[in-house]
């Protein structure tokens, strides 16, 4: 782009800084359906004996039909909680004229820069005494809750996109606030809404903190936590199972990520945690 | 009271609901539960009293009440109408329960032999294993005995001291009392243990280290290349190091595994160049520090990476194409052109990932779980240690409360500076409809 400058070296340079990340993520599929000598890693057969895990049941492990289910119902439970409040909560800060917006407008913003895992001691003492504790309940109304406020943030930045003109007209026309917002202005906004969910999808379906303290449990083992315990067991070391869980476990994340990046690319630029 | 306020309540309460419930009640939990002495010993609802030995040794050691333990620590035998009514039931003759009813009635004795002394001493003479079967019917020896209340547990004592002073009711409660209490231990214990220091200059480490090499730098190293390479592959490279952030944490730390474990990628390639093969995650502190800021550098990387290109793309092309023809180079142009641009950027980035570093910790909990022996600890992951999960299973939820109050603090106090500093009063504009 920029005249007498050449691009070539810098491309080279950028290659050599990526090639260890490229052969990271290439054996990470690899090795799934490889198997390779002891001390090479040169593949020197296939194989699927790597994904049985996903027929035989190791021993006092769950099984991981449920687990990804559990997966599957934390993420979207979450997700959908996300959504709604952050539609319903980011209109208000756009548009309505509530006492005390520009208040709430600085408390999204602080709790969204605010570090939330930093309540975990008082939210798994509190989840203890409530008995939500191991239960999906309780992590799901958590991680929506701490995702809430970006949540809330984006949707207001869709929300502040809508002309005025459409709400005008609607109240013309004699709608109500709710029937304008819910009729004119929601379909406005429905790319902002599919990339929010599948944003606060992604981030509950890889979260794993939250799920390993306050729901370790067999029966509400979501697929990051079964995954840590299958790593963290000393006894059973075997690195190609782990990647074949792994790449079952990120499968969605990729082709979720492919399929709609240019809807996420603008939510992950705009500062997220990490 | 007009429609869009009415609306606005409404639309506003499940976002007010869930901030009451999962923001503000934990913030100020977090401060009433450092103030405790909570842990998996003394469980988190009410606890009970019991006499167990340490209680004894405390009411000693700790009160002076050397007499009263004493007391407490023998096994002590009461002739009490419990014991003789129990005694009748049993089948023991009624002459012998008749005489200890009229003549010992409310005696008292320190130790099993005195009693079967006084009981063998009866008119009836009874045999061996009857003196032993009422012995032990008016045994009201206390240790380990539980109660679920205070009044209880002074029941059972003032059986065997008739004159407790209200000094030692206090002090037998306190000694006793399983459950968790107020207490500033905690804030005492983390000013003088010297973890403490230890944890926070790792931190600091960490959090500097991580943001100044890779958060920032790296990413502006990133943002700059790209910014010189043709749009396509400029693409590819950015999603390639978005990869690192998109991937599970479980995933992408799994991977490092593979590639730093002593069977892992790094041994085996360095092996052919006759190194000997070690675990280059946790060989060494040194080991571990790097991979720790690499695996935590590279996720953060991508964010900067994203804001700063952003930033890059919205400065006018003329100002590139003028500095080209006057012949500058790239150097100049970064120097002159895009960094006094990305001045606002680079604040906004260095503020944000420095409280996002300061709190997780999930990474080094999967890699290097704070070892090798606790050198790549850092605060948040102390608090998990302390109060969440660790090998011993001895949960210290008030002193883990305490650590996080720290945090908690820190948290609040920046993100309301950052809020002065990025001036967000400015986004909020006046609603055009007004009813």
């Amino acid at each position: 782009m920029t005249g007498n400058l050449r691009s070539w070296p810098v491309v080279l340079a950028l290659s050599l800084l990526s090639a260890p990340l490229v052969v990271m993520y290439a054996y990470l599929v690899i090795d799934t359906v490889t198997n390779s000598p002891a001390g090479s890693f040169v593949p020197n057969e296939l194989t699927l004996e790597h994904w049985s895990f996903l027929w035989d049941t190791p021993r006092g492990r769950p099984n991981i039909w449920r687990v990804t289910l559990n997966s599957l119902i934390f993420a979207s439970s979450s997700c959908l909680i996300v959504l709604v409040v952050s539609s319903t909560a980011g209109y208000v800060l756009s548009r309505l004229n509530v006492p005390g917006r520009s208040f709430f407008l600085a408390g999204v913003m602080v709790l969204h820069a605010f570090p939330a895992i930093t309540l975990i001691v008082a939210i798994f003492l509190v989840l203890q005494m409530v008995g939500l504790y191991n239960s999906l309940i309780g992590v799901i109304l958590v991680k929506a809750a701490i995702d809430m406020p970006l949540g809330i943030w984006i949707m207001k930045g869709f929300y502040d996109t809508v002309p005025w003109e459409i709400e005008m007209a609607g109240i013309q026309d004699g709608a109500s606030r709710f029937r304008v917002w819910r009729s004119l202005v929601l379909p406005q906004v429905g790319p902002g809404m599919l990339a929010l969910g599948l944003f606060s999808f992604l981030l509950a379906w890889s979260e794993f903190v939250l799920p390993q303290v306050l729901a370790p449990g067999n029966r509400v083992q979501v697929l990051s936590v079964y995954l840590a315990s299958l790593i963290a067991d000393d006894n059973n070391f075997d690195m190609a199972l782990f990647k074949s869980v792994g790449l079952f476990y990120i499968a969605p994340v990729l082709i979720l990520f492919a399929i709609f990046q240019r809807y996420l690319m603008n939510i992950y630029g705009g500062g997220t945690k990490g | 009271m007009n429609s869009s306020r009415r609306l606005g309540m409404v639309l506003m309460l499940p976002a007010v609901v869930l901030v009451i419930l999962f923001f503000l009640l934990p913030v100020a939990l977090t401060a009433v539960f450092s103030f405790t002495n909570m842990s998996t010993a003394t469980g988190i609802s009410g606890g009970a009293w019991q006499l167990a030995p340490n209680t004894i040794q405390r009411l000693r050691d700790q009160y002076g009440m050397g007499e009263l333990a004493e007391k407490l620590g023998q096994p002590s035998f009461v002739v009490d109408e419990r014991g003789l009514q129990a005694l009748e039931a049993s089948g023991i003759e009624a002459s012998i329960v008749g005489e200890l009813r009229a003549a010992h009635l409310g005696e008292t004795f320190p130790s099993r032999r005195e009693i079967e002394r006084m009981i063998r001493g009866l008119k009836d003479r009874p045999s061996t294993p009857e003196v032993k079967r009422i012995s032990a019917e008016f045994s009201r020896s206390l240790a380990n005995a539980r109660f679920g209340s205070e009044e209880a547990l002074f029941a059972a004592v003032e059986a065997i001291d008739a004159d407790l002073t209200q000094e030692e009711r206090a002090a037998l409660a306190a000694a006793s009392y399983t459950g968790w209490s107020w207490t500033t231990e905690n804030f005492r214990r983390m000013v003088s243990t010297p973890d403490t220091g230890r944890t926070l200059a790792n931190t600091l480490a960490y959090v500097a280290l991580t943001l100044v090499l890779f958060n920032t730098g790296f990413a502006m190293v990133l943002a700059l290349a790209t910014h010189y390479v043709p749009e396509r592959p400029a693409g590819a490279f950015r999603i390639l190091w978005l990869l690192p952030r998109i991937t599970p944490p479980v995933i992408y730390v799994l991977m490092w595994k593979w590639l730093a474990w002593d069977t892992g990628f790094l041994s085996a390639v360095l092996d052919d160049f006759g190194v000997a093969p070690r675990n280059w995650m946790l060989g060494s502190s040194a080991n571990a520090w790097v991979i720790v800021v690499l695996i935590n550098g590279l996720v953060g990387a991508s964010m900067g990476m994203l804001i700063f290109s952003s930033a890059i793309k919205a400065i006018p092309q003329s100002l590139f194409h003028a500095s080209a023809v006057d012949g500058a180079y790239r150097w100049q142009q970064i120097r002159h052109i895009i960094l006094p641009q990305l001045r606002w950027p680079i604040l906004f980035v260095t503020c944000y990932q420095t409280l996002s570093l300061l709190t997780s910790f999930e990474f080094i909990l999967l890699s290097t779980n704070g070892g090798p022996g606790g050198s790549t600890e850092v605060w948040a992951l102390a608090i998990y240690h302390t109060a969440l999960n660790n090998y011993a299973g001895n949960l210290q939820y008030g002193y883990g409360a305490a650590m996080a109050l720290v945090l908690v603090v820190i948290g609040i106090v920046l993100s309301l500076v950052y809020l002065r500093l990025f001036n967000y009063g400015a986004l909020v504009q006046r609603p055009l409809i007004e009813h």
